[in-house]
C-alpha cells in the first residue's frame, strides 16, 4: 500500500498580523458585537436565566431512577437482576427474596442504586423484562453534599414511580393476547 | 460393528449405540430433552429426531439405534421443521417467566429456543395452570408450568437412587410431577434432579433467588464432604462460594453427588476465623505473625525435650500435608505427628463412604503407613499425661464426639504452647496461644488423593478471605523466620517436590 503525501501550504504571516494591533482589535470588535447584542438584542440570545429559567428536558431525558408500581402499589420489579447485570458501573444492588403472596414468588427485598456511580446510559431500563425502572422521571442528579445520600434505596426510588400501563407478566392493557 | 454416515462423516460405533451417541463421537450435537446416557431411554420429548435412511418417518435419535450403511442427517429442512414444531409445542403451556426463574441462564429449553425456534408464540389461549413454588423435599422446590414432562427426574428417582418418590398424574396436557402420596423427595442424592432438569421445573432451595447464574464463575474442584472425592464445579461469584455441581467423572462420581456434600459448600463461608492473634494481641499483620509465631516455637522447642507434637488432617491436600512434614522435622525438631480429621460417619453403596476426609489415602503416601497409629486420640493421652510441651494444629476437625472435643480443649491448657492454624476457629480457637488463619480448598490449590486411590487436583476458586493464607504459605513463612527456611518458595515447587517425593518412595 503506497503512502498518499499531501503537501498544504502554510498561510503567509502577512505584514498586518505581524503588526499585531489590527487583528487584536478585529478580535475585540467581535466581542463587543456579541456583547451589545445580549444586552440590548432580545430574543435571539443563546444564554437562559437558569435557575429561574429552565430549559425544557427532552422526552428521553434519562433523569433520576424510579421503580415502578403495581396496581396495588406493591413494587413490579422481579428481581430478575437484568438491569444489574446490564449495569456498566456496577451501580445496581438487589437482594432478591420469596414473596408471601404466591402470585408474586420473587421480589427485591432491597434495591440499591449509588447514583455517584451511576453513568446515566439507560441500560437498565432497556433491559428490564417488566417496566419496573425507569429513568423518565425529568429529575436530574442533584449535587450530594453527603455521600450517604447517593444511595437512593427503594422507598426512594419508589416515590418517584407510578402504576405503568403495563400488565404484569407481559401483556399490555386492554390487550387479549398473550405477549412473549 | 455397524458403520454409518452422519451429517457426511463415517463412524463405526458398536452395535446397540444410539444414533445421538454415535452423533457425539464425530461431533454433531443433537439437541435433546429427556435422554440422558446413564437412565433409560423413553423418547418422550421428540426434540431429537433425524432423517434416518433406515427409518419410516423422522426417527428419535435417542432410541434409534445405528445400522450398516445407514445416512443420517441432523440438519435437513425437515428436521429443523420438526424441532421447531416440538419447541412451539411445548412453550404452548410454558409460563416463560424466565425472569424469576432460577434456571435462566443455563436452561435448555432457552438455549434451544434461541438456536432452532426464535418465534414468537401464535397461541391466544390462556395457559394451564399447575403448582407453583411448591416444596417437595427438603432440598428442591418444583414449578409445575416449567415442566416439560421430560421424566427425568423420576427415572432418576427409579433407575439410580432406587428411591422411586416420583411419579406422573393426570393426563395430556395437565400431567404433573409429583410424588407419591405420604412421600417427599428426600433421598441423600435428591438434588441431583436439579441437574437433571433441563428446565426451571426443580431447583434446589438452597440456591433459590441467590444469584443470578449466568454472573457465576466456576472452577474445577472436588468435594472435601467424603474421602469419595467427587468431582465438582465450585461456582463462585464475588469472591464467595456460591454452589457446588457434580462435574462428569466416570471412573469416581459420573455425574452425581450427594446432597450433604453438595451442601458443604457453606463451610467456605461461614464460621470463619480470619484473623491473626498472638496471644491477646490482635491486628497483627503476617511479617510480626511469622516473626513471633517462629521465636515461640524455637524457644518452646529447645525446653521442650523431644516432647513436640504436630497435629496434621486428611483435610488438608498432599501439598499441605508435604509441606507440614518437612516443618515438623526442620522447625518443630522432628515433632511426633499425629493424624486428625473429621469422625466416621454413614456410608451407603453409592457414592458416600464413611471416611468424611477427602484426603486420608494422600496422608498414608505423604508421611507412610505407619502415621495411621498416631491417631487424635493418642495425642490426646499424651497430652493428658504432660508429655506435649508444644502442639502445632493443622486443622481443627478432631475424630472425637462432643464430650471428646471437650476433653481435647481442656488438656490443652496443659500444653506450655499451642499454635493453632486453621481456616474456622471452632472451639479451639481461644485455647490456643497462637491462632494462624489458613485458606479452605477453595481457596488455594491442592492434590487429594481419594478411597480408591485417583489423585485428583482442586483448584484455587476465590481469593483467601481476611488474613488467610495458604497453608504451605504460612508454614513457609514461619519456617523463614526461625531461619530453617523450607526446601520450596511456591505452590509450584512444592507440587513439583510432592510429584518428585511421591515418585521416590
Amino acid at each position: 500500500m503506497s503512502v498518499t503525501v499531501r503537501i498544504t501550504q502554510r498561510p503567509e504571516r502577512t505584514l498586518r498580523v505581524q503588526a499585531y494591533i489590527p487583528e487584536v482589535i478585529r478580535g475585540l470588535s467581535v466581542t463587543t458585537r456579541q456583547m451589545l447584542r445580549n444586552l440590548f438584542g432580545g430574543k435571539d440570545i443563546t444564554t437562559i436565566q437558569y435557575p429561574e429559567v429552565k430549559r425544557r428536558y427532552p422526552e428521553r431525558y434519562r433523569g433520576l431512577h424510579r421503580l415502578m408500581h403495581r396496581d396495588d402499589g406493591q413494587v413490579r420489579c422481579v428481581a430478575c437482576m437484568c438491569c444489574s447485570t446490564a449495569c456498566p458501573a456496577n451501580c445496581i444492588h438487589i437482594v432478591a427474596a420469596e414473596h408471601d403472596d404466591n402470585g408474586i414468588e420473587k421480589y427485591p427485598a432491597t434495591f440499591v442504586i449509588d447514583e455517584l456511580r451511576c453513568i446515566v446510559c439507560g441500560f437498565c431500563v432497556e433491559a428490564c423484562p417488566c417496566d419496573a425502572i425507569r429513568m423518565d422521571s425529568g429529575v436530574h442528579v442533584q449535587p450530594f453534599l453527603d455521600r450517604d445520600t447517593a444511595f437512593f434505596d427503594k422507598g426512594e426510588l419508589l416515590s418517584r414511580g407510578t402504576a405503568s400501563i403495563a400488565t404484569q407478566g407481559g401483556t399490555f392493557k386492554g390487550s387479549s393476547h398473550s405477549h412473549h | 460393528m455397524p458403520t454409518l454416515t452422519i451429517n457426511g462423516k463415517q463412524v463405526t460405533v458398536p452395535a446397540g449405540t444410539p444414533i445421538i451417541r454415535a452423533a457425539a463421537q464425530v461431533g454433531v450435537n443433537i439437541p435433546h430433552f429427556c435422554y440422558h446416557p446413564t437412565l433409560s431411554t423413553p423418547g418422550n420429548c421428540r426434540m431429537c429426531l433425524v432423517e434416518a435412511s433406515d427409518a419410516r418417518g423422522l426417527a428419535a435419535s435417542c432410541y434409534h439405534k445405528c445400522t450398516e450403511g445407514a445416512v443420517v442427517n441432523t440438519e435437513t429442512a425437515r428436521v429443523k421443521a420438526a424441532r421447531q414444531a416440538v419447541l412451539e409445542f411445548i412453550l404452548v403451556n410454558h409460563p416463560v417467566d424466565c425472569p424469576i426463574c432460577d434456571q435462566a441462564g443455563e436452561c435448555k429449553l432457552q438455549d434451544y429456543y434461541m438456536t432452532h425456534d426464535h418465534k414468537p408464540s401464535r397461541v391466544t389461549t390462556a395457559k394451564n395452570s399447575k403448582s407453583k413454588a411448591k416444596p417437595i423435599g427438603p432440598h428442591v422446590v418444583f414449578d409445575g408450568e416449567r415442566c416439560i414432562l421430560c421424566t427425568r427426574c423420576i427415572r432418576f428417582c427409579d433407575e439410580i437412587t432406587g428411591t422411586s418418590e416420583l411419579t406422573t398424574e393426570q393426563r395430556g396436557d395437565h400431567t404433573e410431577i409429583t410424588t407419591f402420596p405420604g412421600r417427599e423427595l428426600d433421598n441423600a442424592y435428591s438434588m441431583c434432579v436439579t441437574d437433571l432438569c433441563p428446565v426451571g421445573a426443580l431447583t434446589t432451595r438452597d440456591f433459590r433467588f441467590k444469584t443470578r447464574v449466568w454472573l457465576l464463575s466456576s472452577t474445577d474442584s472436588l468435594c472435601t464432604g467424603c474421602s469419595r472425592g467427587c468431582n465438582i464445579h465450585m461456582e463462585h461469584h464475588e469472591g464467595e462460594v456460591k454452589r457446588y455441581r457434580p462435574r462428569l467423572n466416570p471412573e469416581v462420581n459420573e455425574y452425581w453427588m450427594c446432597d450433604e456434600g453438595r451442601l458443604s459448600y457453606q463451610h467456605h463461608n461461614l464460621g470463619r476465623t480470619t484473623a491473626i492473634r498472638l496471644r491477646d494481641q490482635r491486628e497483627v499483620q503476617w511479617p510480626r505473625a511469622a516473626r513471633q509465631t517462629a521465636e515461640a516455637l524455637t524457644a518452646a522447642v529447645a525446653k521442650a525435650n523431644g516432647q513436640v507434637a504436630m497435629l496434621t488432617s486428611p483435610q488438608l491436600s498432599c501439598e499441605s500435608l508435604l509441606a507440614a512434614r518437612e516443618f515438623a522435622s526442620t522447625v518443630l525438631g522432628n515433632a511426633t505427628v499425629y493424624v486428625g480429621g473429621n469422625p466416621s460417619g454413614g456410608n451407603d453403596a453409592f457414592l458416600i463412604t464413611s471416611d468424611k476426609n477427602p484426603n486420608r489415602a494422600g496422608v498414608v503416601q505423604v508421611f507412610g503407613p505407619a502415621i495411621l497409629a498416631n491417631t487424635a486420640y493418642k495425642l490426646l493421652e499424651e497430652m493428658e499425661q504432660g508429655r506435649v510441651q508444644a502442639l502445632y494444629l493443622m486443622r481443627g476437625e478432631l475424630p472425637f464426639d462432643t464430650a471428646g472435643r471437650a476433653r481435647f480443649a481442656a488438656a490443652l491448657s496443659r500444653v506450655a504452647l499451642v499454635v493453632y492454624q486453621g481456616p474456622h476457629g471452632l472451639d479451639l480457637e481461644e485455647r490456643a496461644h497462637i491462632f494462624l488463619p489458613s485458606a479452605t480448598h477453595a481457596e488455594q490449590d491442592g492434590t487429594y488423593v481419594n478411597e480408591t486411590g485417583y489423585a485428583q487436583a482442586a483448584y484455587a476458586a476465590v481469593p483467601a478471605m481476611g488474613q488467610a493464607l495458604a497453608d504451605w504459605d504460612v508454614l513457609s513463612r514461619i519456617a523463614r523466620a526461625a531461619e530453617m527456611p523450607l526446601s520450596f518458595d511456591s505452590f509450584d515447587a512444592l507440587h513439583a517436590t510432592l510429584a518428585a517425593t511421591i515418585a521416590a518412595e
